[in-house]
């Protein structure tokens, strides 16, 4: 009891300059074990400790209390503790040891999910992401939690304000897969079908030596997505895939492909015999409701093949070859993809036709360039990025050896120009 | 719980703050651990969801509303009948949802206020997606009886044919900004600059 009295002295004392907090945590490190072997006499002293200064000791005792099971009763005592500890907490202390924070995080969100509540940790969760990230393009390994939590507890929007930042720093590769699968989900959900394409591309092609079931469960929605959004779908990836993926993908996928050959075909009701066939399939999967929208994209779809051949339809005509019931429904079905932007169309009641435009944008307006500006710009920034992460690698002393090994069994006139290529 | 921000939305009609301002206020009292399904505003949430056009998060906050709250505040289910109507672009039927519930005093302002915002949104549907539309068609859509519609749209230039109770549509051209300035050129001189280097 002596010690953890001693304990708690030492960490309100040396909370308040970096070279006290540094010694601090020399000294929580060594005390790590006797804290886990008393962690049940801990959740008193927290009372004692102010988050929002003593943030480095207050998180050894809390991520001490939490790393034993502890019961439906005990979490709900916990809980508002960590919240209060996420939402007060400093985060340069946390930031000394990120793997406590990370675990403590982790926990709190088992948690919540336990006291069936997962919208009560997604406002810490999200201040969590914030505290622990060095910068917005740091994918930390809370970023999944936060994503997951945003879906149990239905809260997309909120989601959604992560996903728009660009990520190009990565602590797991696990993390990576999950923040792309579970914003996908959120995307769709959002029915912001391209950037959930964008999201769930990245997971099905990022690299991997062994091929994971995130990959699989992302290239199935990958599928659907890309019917909705784009009315097609190739089964050839992209070079850069990885072997693992390349080989295996498709075979843990077949009900999917089946679903996007029948999809091609265009008819309604090939379509609907592919899934009555695969129907368990796609229910055990959770994948129904993404089916359903695929069949309803599919009149989009045939509706948007109209325009490429003619000018002016009668609504009876589109109805027709559609296979939609009666001319009124067509009418409805254009005014609806008039208003979503996905095309461009005048209706004609008086003499039941439809004449198909162009699109009307001349790319000319301020708007438009703008938006062109800020895509350059971005562009440009990756190209930035890419250019100082090549030369980074060709100065890699791991890599030089690697390329040097390889380079010995060509010619003497190919080793010859390798410092050509080093000359960035 | 604090709703002060949201009372003053309501009374600045800052109608398409609410939605976010409810979203905040939910997570921190859910984080704070108050158990706030009980006195929650969710009508005002679901309307203001709806007013910003945000379907898909209204739909998301009725699946998590208990179905206690639910079967208690009938003005509640009367604010999702327009969220669902919207939501299988029942145009007509959007306006009938409106105007079939009498909404209390908190939440008529906001109400009357969508109505609104919806009539002006289909009207710019219909200006954009027809070129002759019928009148009993064009009632329906803005939710006004036939000779309130025809007044509506003929001071805005459509002409009728009473002959076959058509209306043409005369559509408006939209003026855009289409100047260019001087840092605009100089940022295309960076780029092509970047291009080459």
């Amino acid at each position: 009891m002596g010690s953890l009295e001693t304990l708690v002295a030492q960490i309100q004392g040396l909370s308040s300059s970096a070279g006290d907090i540094s010694r601090l945590h020399v000294i929580l490190k060594q005390a790590e074990d006797s804290l886990r072997s008393e962690s049940t006499r801990l959740s008193p002293i927290l009372s004692q400790l102010d988050p929002s200064i003593h943030s480095l000791g207050y998180l050894y005792i809390l991520e001490a209390c939490t790393s034993v099971p502890i019961s439906k009763e005990q979490a709900a005592t916990l809980v508002p503790y960590v919240a209060r500890f996420i939402s007060f907490c400093v985060p340069e202390q946390i930031r000394l040891a990120p793997d406590k924070f990370i675990s403590v995080c982790k926990r709190f969100k088992e948690q919540v999910v336990l006291l069936d509540a997962p919208i009560r940790g997604v406002a810490p969760m999200l201040a969590a992401v914030q505290k622990l990230q060095s910068s917005s393009e740091h994918l930390t390994s809370l970023h999944p939690e936060f994503l997951l939590l945003c879906l149990l507890a239905k809260c997309y929007k909120t989601g959604m304000s992560i996903l728009e930042d660009d990520i190009f720093e990565v602590d797991q590769p696990r993390d990576f897969f999950l923040y792309c699968y579970y914003g996908g989900m959120i995307c769709i959900g959002q029915k912001r079908f391209r950037k959930a394409l964008e999201l769930l591309h990245n997971a099905v092609t990022a690299p991997m030596s062994n091929i994971n079931a995130i990959a699989i469960e992302a290239y199935k929605k990958y599928i659907m997505v890309s019917l909705i959004h784009h009315g097609q779908f190739s089964t050839s990836l992209p070079k850069y895939t990885s072997s693992a993926a390349q080989r295996h993908l498709k075979n843990f996928c077949q009900p999917y492909i089946d679903l996007a050959v029948s999809y091609s075909t265009g008819k309604i009701a090939e379509l609907e015999a592919c899934i009555q066939t695969n129907r368990e399939h796609f229910e055990s999967d959770n994948n129904f409701g993404l089916v359903k929208q695929v069949v309803s994209s599919m009149y989009k779809r045939n509706i948007q093949r109209l325009t490429q051949t003619y000018l002016t339809l009668s609504l009876q005509d589109i109805a027709n070859t559609v296979q939609l019931n009666s001319p009124k429904e067509a009418e409805m079905h254009v005014l609806q993809m008039i208003q979503d932007g996905e095309i461009f169309a005048t209706i004609n009641q008086k003499d039941g036709m439809v004449r198909f435009l162009e699109d009307p944008e001349q790319y000319k307006t301020c708007e438009m360039i703008e938006h062109i500006d800020s895509s350059i710009q971005r562009i440009m920034a990756l190209s930035r990025k890419l250019t100082a992460i090549d030369e980074q690698i060709s100065c890699d002393p791991l890599y030089l050896a690697k390329a040097g090994r390889e380079r010995q069994r060509f010619d003497f006139d190919d080793f010859d120009t390798v410092p050509q290529k080093f000359n960035i | 719980m604090d709703f002060s921000l949201l009372t003053d939305a309501l009374a600045s009609n800052s109608y398409e703050k609410i939605a976010d301002i409810c979203d905040n206020l939910l997570l921190q009292a859910a984080a704070e651990g108050v158990a706030y399904q009980d006195q929650w505003p969710y009508a005002i949430h679901l309307l203001g969801h709806i007013y910003a056009d945000d379907i898909n998060s209204a739909r998301f906050l009725w699946k998590s509303i208990p179905s206690t709250s639910k079967e208690s505040q009938p003005e509640l289910v009367a604010a999702w009948k327009i969220g669902q109507k919207l939501w299988t672009r029942d145009y007509g039927a959007v306006h009938e949802a409106i105007h079939g519930f009498d909404w209390s005093q908190e939440i008529q302002g906001l109400v009357a206020a969508f109505s609104e915002l919806y009539t002006k949104r289909m009207f710019q549907l219909l200006l954009s997606a027809y070129s002759t539309i019928s009148i009993q068609d064009t009632a329906l859509f803005l939710g006004m009886n036939e000779d309130d519609a025809t007044n509506y749209v003929l001071r805005l230039g459509w002409v009728v044919d009473p002959a076959s109770r058509m209306l043409t549509v005369k559509k408006q051209t939209i003026v855009t900004e289409q100047k260019l300035d001087a840092t605009k050129l100089q940022r295309l001189t960076e780029y092509v600059f970047h291009l080459e280097h």
